[in-house]
């Protein structure tokens, strides 16, 4: 749960992270626990991360306006191999990710959500569905009869292919992070933030492009006259909808509207990645279980040891140890797109550029010092 | 035969008690070999059991004290067998949950074999001075086990506990001796002293007394108030043996002696009994929804649900006799595993406060095997099918209700507020956030919940195959109504 703030305790506590990011600092505190942790389980959730997005191309590939894609997990293996793999859930779960789609998809912002509802896309989805639907008189017959159903479903399918590159850049770049740690090179939470800072600067204005072939033609559902990028039109958005905004997971609140305990407005969503509760992961309708789930088989070893020790119950509540780890990792995140988002960099002497700062600062911290992050930076190391 | 189960465990007692020494493992070693032997001792005696017979069997009858009318007669029938194996089971439940670095070994483990071994002999014995005599020895160590073993608050809750029960122990000796001083008897022996023609003024006037003292044994509102506390203050092996055996001994003594002697006294009687038996289940049912300690409301549970008992031996019908024996068997084993399990909560907990414990069925950090069973056990109390607890109350309110209507009733309300505390319980105990403090609590081992597993399978089996259990008591519920 987030802890409340009263006002005065708040604006002395944004001064304090404010005077923390300025001086080169990150929002989770600099320990060798936390550096261990968040370097370790950074690794293995690049390597989900991979296999995730993966999937979410090959779906956004190869499995648009298929109205039952059974077999859309299988990336193209079907055989009785895979199947029986899937069925004993020896498998990544690809749910997750689309979990993450979806949230993006819901809450929208930037610029793919604004370039998918314009008559460019409109065109070009439609020109896909009657190529697609060419020998099916039946749909077309619907597509016409309901003619916002299938290009919903492409819209859908585009965020597929955004975060499915996204996530691709930046399993590299925790990967990388991995191995630079591996070789000395990371030697404190600062220093992950500024390679991450650094990944999302070299790739932030890579172009988010979702092409599909069929039958010989080429179909740019998003193409890159459209100009959305790596860091603007899909990272912002992403740290958005499921760093900050999120679900409430099932069963932890009360949907009831007359109960006013989900906002009416998006916007004041918090139920984000850096606010979720970890104690309930593991629990029915918790999706980040799936992700930590995924995340334990790819654990270092040292990140594995630290979770047999760390906890009275051994690797018993591993899940929720990963998940804790995995909250500090993405405040680390969070700080790296934070100072990559500034107006000015956050060590200038510039008076005008450091009041410009601080104002964007304090918006963020606003937001930032109600999620776990307090919490977080008090427990015992 | 018969005599092994009360001799082996009381032996055993003794050499514990006795000849080991304080510290090391061997008190626990040999208290698991004694329940295990009189298991199985018990297990061959049912393999050789005729259901069909409505006599005693495996009689042994020496005379003892005879200038007293005092005879060692041991005998069991399909009223008794349930209940004697039921003893024997729980014992060795209620060992196995014992921590083995349990304080004063020697000690815990020979008052437990002693209480073990008197309340077989109680329920083997078919002399009235010998029931009597096993009936009192069983106050003695379950006195010790909760005044050295129990909670804060254990001198208050034995000292209570001894003066109620030796209340009742005074009021059926008095009914006893008033029974063959009237019928001019020679002696105590159960069988003859069924036949005897006193007038019904007469009988009422003997099962007064026996009533009194065995619904404090039970316990029946209004002579219950030591049962909470002896369960709240007795650690959970205790509370095992007390809910599923101890009570056991008044059900059983009021099906044998209240029903096989004074018949047509109780049949008198029972239309107010049955009332009682209503007034009783619906008041224990009201109290454990207003308990904020989840082992009081275990312990109120059992007052409700003991009620039920009273509702069909009221009703003496050959359905509702069977369906008492069945209660008790399935009183026995739900309370027993319920008892375990709020052990389990608060062992791990420190705590049983309802208002404290919260989302303990937590899948990582909290504790959702027990969770998960304790949902099973209030299903098995609240009577949902599938579960022993559903076979016992359909056939004690199928077997009463065509005698008292409204009584059933009321007892089909209390079983519905069963549902009502215990599903409170568990909704705040083990279902929302668990709480911050218990963030760290340690896991449960498979061993430890072992007697738990053992006990659930034995709530489903019998819950899918009723005739396990109440075929061994068909035959002796006729008996009883008969008066042969």
């Amino acid at each position: 749960m987030a802890r409340t703030l009263t006002k005065s305790s708040k604006s002395l506590l944004v001064e304090e992270y404010i005077t923390r990011l300025e001086q080169g600092s990150a929002l989770l505190d600099d320990s060798p626990q936390n550096l261990l942790e968040v370097v370790g389980i950074l690794k293995s959730y690049g390597v989900v991360l991979d296999a995730y997005s993966i999937n979410l191309n090959y779906i956004a590939d190869t499995q648009f306006l298929k109205l039952f894609p059974f077999f859309k997990y299988f990336n193209g293996e079907v055989n009785p191999n895979t199947i029986a793999k899937f069925m004993l859930h020896d498998r990544i779960n690809y749910e997750y990710a689309e979990y993450c789609m979806k949230g993006m998809f819901w809450h929208g912002g930037g610029g793919l959500d604004t370039y998918l509802d314009t008559p460019e896309f409109a065109a070009e989805t439609e020109r896909l569905i009657k190529a697609f639907y060419r020998y099916n008189p039946l749909l077309l017959a619907l597509h016409k009869v309901f003619p916002d159903f299938l290009p919903e479903q492409m819209r859908q399918m585009a965020y597929y292919s955004a975060l499915g590159q996204f996530w691709r850049v930046m399993s590299d770049i925790f990967i990388n992070l991995s191995d630079s740690y591996d070789q000395g090179e990371i030697k404190s939470i600062p220093d992950v933030v500024q390679f991450v800072l650094d990944g999302l600067v070299a790739d932030a204005a890579l172009p988010i492009i979702y092409q599909i072939k069929l039958r010989g033609q080429e179909y740019n559902i998003i193409p890159k006259s459209a100009d959305i990028t790596f860091l603007m039109d899909t990272g912002v958005p992403y740290v958005e909808a499921i760093f900050f905004r999120g679900t409430p997971f099932a069963g932890t609140v009360s949907y009831n509207a007359q109960a006013y305990e989900i906002p009416y407005d998006l916007g004041m969503f918090n139920y984000g990645a850096l606010y979720a509760d970890p104690l309930p992961i593991g629990g029915a309708g918790i999706p980040p279980t799936l992700l930590m789930q995924d995340m334990r088989h790819f654990l270092p070893d040292y990140l594995h040891q630290f979770y047999e020790t760390n906890s009275v119950r051994g690797l018993g509540d591993i899940r929720v140890q990963i998940c804790e780890s995995f909250q500090k990792s993405m405040f680390c995140v969070t700080t790296a797109a934070v100072k990559g988002l500034a107006p000015h960099p956050l060590d200038t002497q510039d008076l005008e550029e450091k009041l410009a700062n601080r104002k964007y600062l304090t918006g963020w911290l606003n937001r930032i010092l109600e999620s776990q992050l307090i919490k977080v930076n008090s427990q015992k190391q | 035969m018969l005599s092994a189960l009360v001799l082996i465990p009381c032996l055993s007692a003794a050499i514990i008690g006795l000849l080991l020494p304080e510290k090391g493992n061997s008190p626990r070693k040999i208290a698991i070999v004694t329940a295990i032997s009189v298991l199985v001792v018990n297990l061959i005696l049912a393999f050789q059991f005729n259901f069909q017979q409505e006599n005693f069997q495996f009689e042994e009858d020496i005379a003892w004290i005879e200038w007293i009318g005092l005879n060692y007669h041991l005998g069991i029938d399909g009223l008794s067998f349930p209940l004697v194996l039921l003893n024997s089971f729980l014992t060795l439940i209620a060992i196995f949950s014992t921590k083995p670095e349990i304080q004063r070994p020697k000690l815990y483990y020979a008052m437990l074999l002693l209480l073990s071994g008197g309340a077989a002999g109680a329920f083997l014995a078919q002399d009235l001075l010998l029931f009597f005599l096993f009936y009192e020895l069983e106050i003695v160590p379950l006195y010790f086990l909760i005044a050295i073993w129990g909670g804060p608050k254990r001198g208050y809750a034995a000292m209570k506990f001894l003066l109620y029960t030796a209340l009742s122990g005074i009021l059926v000796l008095a009914s006893f001796l008033g029974l063959v001083w009237l019928t001019e008897a020679s002696n105590f022996d159960y069988l003859p002293l069924r036949s005897h023609h006193l007038s019904l003024a007469t009988q009422l006037l003997l099962l007064a007394p026996l009533l009194i003292g065995i619904f404090i044994k039970i316990p029946i509102f209004p002579f219950h108030t030591w049962l909470p506390d002896a369960h709240v203050q007795a650690s959970t092996p205790i509370s095992v043996l007390l809910a599923g055996v101890l009570l056991k001994l008044g059900t059983y003594a009021l099906l044998r002696f209240a029903v096989g002697l004074f018949f047509d006294g109780w049949l008198y009687l029972a239309p107010w009994l049955a009332i009682l038996a209503a007034v009783s289940a619906l008041y224990g049912a009201s109290c454990a929804i207003a308990q904020k300690d989840m082992k009081k409301v275990v312990a109120y549970s059992s007052v409700s649900h003991m009620g039920y008992i009273l509702l069909a031996a009221s009703a003496t019908t050959r359905l509702s006799m069977s369906a008492a024996v069945f209660q008790m068997v399935s009183h026995g084993l739900i309370s027993a595993f319920l008892f375990l399990l709020v052990g389990m909560v608060y062992k791990k907990t420190g705590s049983r406060d309802v208002d404290v414990l919260r989302g303990l069925l937590n899948p990582e950090k909290g504790l959702p095997v027990t969770g998960g069973m304790m949902i099973l056990g209030v299903m098995a109390s609240s009577g949902l099918p599938g579960m022993v607890g559903f076979i016992s109350e359909f056939l004690v309110f199928r077997g009463s209700f065509p005698i008292f209507p409204i009584p059933t009733l009321l007892c089909l309300v209390a079983t519905g507020l069963t549902a009502v505390y215990f599903l409170l319980v568990v909704n705040k105990v083990f279902f929302g956030r668990l709480t911050e403090g218990l963030a760290q609590i340690p896991p449960v081992k498979w061993q430890e919940h072992a007697p738990a597993f053992v006990l659930l399978l034995l709530i489903i089996a019998f819950g899918l195959k009723p005739d396990w259990v109440t075929h061994w008591s068909e035959v002796q519920a006729i008996a009883l109504l008969t008066g042969s």
